[in-house]
């Protein structure tokens, strides 16, 4: 009975397995008719003044081929802003191969527009928007539009998008010879230079091997105590104190270019508190960084550390920098 | 009639056994001694600092070498970089099994005031051994 009753068990496990496993017949999802539109946003990080904001904008009509591809911001791009007039897509090896659809675009205040010129019923193009002064501290929306040779439109409306209110000044190289950093002109100044603009002079980078401590490259502001920044005979008038913090681990995107997804953006600046921050940093490491604050409370930035050479005692810097 | 008479005496007794042994499991749970932070009071009596860090404000060792810690005289030594800042220091204790440090460490704590360094007591896991450790710290000088 036993022996039985087990054969009968077995037998409806392997039969509900069986059943189980049966495949459901696959269908091709049926593309919806008409004209249809998407988008996607490439782009990623705060929004910032003078670069891209990066779109997808794909349309399809299976029926009937494509006349016009459109985008409208709510705050005109400015000089640089482009539709693709291209259709990519990726070939085997994952490169992008672009296909012209029609002659490049053409842009009239807020609206830059794409006319179709070959037969096609379905693309993707890309649109950049570099941001534009007006926008900063506003949000942008975009409405994307595609019309067909029939006459038919579809929008999306994408946005609205925050744009930062900070500014970003890449690859600045400070030296012994050129190492005056502003950071009001985010630029950097000899001493000839920083003499004729000493208010606005907040740092000084200098790189020094002095035996028993680990020195190296330090970013100190003038008026730090001068055994941190040894045999630098500061213009006359530079004599600013800027608070300084050390910060590892923050490999901004925008600033490092690596492949970390970290970002500085406005609101790590409204919530940065240096009021406990000495005004000097030394012994530097490359892809650290520094949470800084002008003496007159004015600005606040973070410089990061691309690139430190200690054969020739020179730095590769990257700011970020917020008016408060 | 005496054999229904036992059946049913013993099914009393395995669900009073149950009800007894629940009773005694609650009881011991809630009797575990626990202090004012809501950790176990143990019977170990070991009360030692077994390691120290110190660490800047980027969250990065600022020690030049390992620190010294003195069980017997509970003293830590500790040297730190040239232009460490000395005002936002994170100290980092690690304890023999079941102590605790007191104060609490919360945040970053300043030593700038070298002649004067700061001190937290160790407790044992017993709550009855006390040592107090004084953190002394240095700057490597050029």
């Amino acid at each position: 009975m036993n022996a039985l009753f087990n054969k009968l068990t077995l037998f409806i496990a392997i039969a509900t397995l069986l059943t189980g496993c049966e495949d459901e017949p696959y269908q091709v999802p049926e593309a919806p008719g008409g004209l249809q539109n998407d988008v996607i946003k490439r782009s990623i990080g705060p929004n910032m003044v003078g670069e891209f904001i990066e779109f997808a904008y794909a349309m399809a009509n299976k029926d009937v081929q494509l006349a016009e591809a459109t985008v409208e911001a709510s705050i005109p791009g400015a000089e640089g802003t482009w539709l693709e007039h291209r259709s990519y897509h990726t070939d085997g090896g994952g490169n992008d191969i672009g296909i012209p659809i029609g002659s490049p675009a053409v842009t009239t205040g807020n609206q830059t527009t794409v006319s179709f010129s070959t037969d096609t019923n379905a693309a993707t193009l890309r649109y950049y928007y570099r941001v534009p002064e007006a926008a900063r501290g506003q949000t942008v929306s975009f409405t994307f539009r595609a019309t067909d040779r029939s006459g038919r439109t579809v929008s999306y409306d994408a946005g609205p998008y925050h744009v930062s209110r900070m500014d970003m000044a890449l690859d600045l190289v400070v030296s012994d010879t050129e190492s005056y950093i502003s950071i009001e002109d985010m630029a950097i100044y000899s001493a000839e230079e920083a003499a004729a603009v000493p208010d606005k002079i907040d740092l000084v980078y200098l790189y020094r091997t002095i035996p028993n401590i680990a020195f190296g490259h330090a970013i100190v502001s003038p008026a730090s105590d001068e055994t941190y920044r040894p045999d630098v005979a500061l213009p006359a008038g530079v004599n600013r104190s800027t608070k300084v913090q050390k910060a590892w681990n923050i490999r901004d995107r925008q600033l490092a270019r690596l492949q970390f997804g970290v970002f500085v953006d406005d609101v790590d600046f409204q919530t940065l508190d240096l009021s406990n921050a000495p005004n000097y940093a030394v012994n530097l490491r490359e892809e650290a960084g520094l949470w800084v604050e002008t003496q007159d409370g004015r600005y606040r930035a973070y410089i990061f550390l691309n690139k430190l050479d200690n054969s020739v005692g020179n730095a590769t810097i990257s700011i970020k920098r917020y008016v408060l | 009639m005496k054999t229904l008479l036992i059946e049913r005496l013993r099914k009393y007794a395995s669900t009073l056994c149950l009800a007894v042994l629940s009773i005694a499991v609650t009881v011991s749970c809630s009797d575990y001694p626990i202090d004012e932070d809501g950790l176990l009071i143990t019977s170990r009596a070991d009360c030692y600092v077994s390691n120290f860090e110190l660490l800047g404000t980027d969250y990065q060792t600022v020690r030049t070498r390992n620190p010294v810690i003195d069980t017997v005289a509970c003293t830590i030594e500790v040297e730190v970089f040239f232009g460490t800042d000395l005002k936002n220091l994170y100290p980092q204790f690690s304890l023999v099994t079941d102590a605790k440090l007191e104060p609490k460490i919360t945040g970053f704590v300043d030593f700038s005031d070298l002649n004067n360094p700061k001190s937290w007591t160790v407790v044992s896991g017993n709550r009855k051994v006390r040592k107090t450790y004084t953190v002394h710290v240095s700057v490597q000088q050029p």
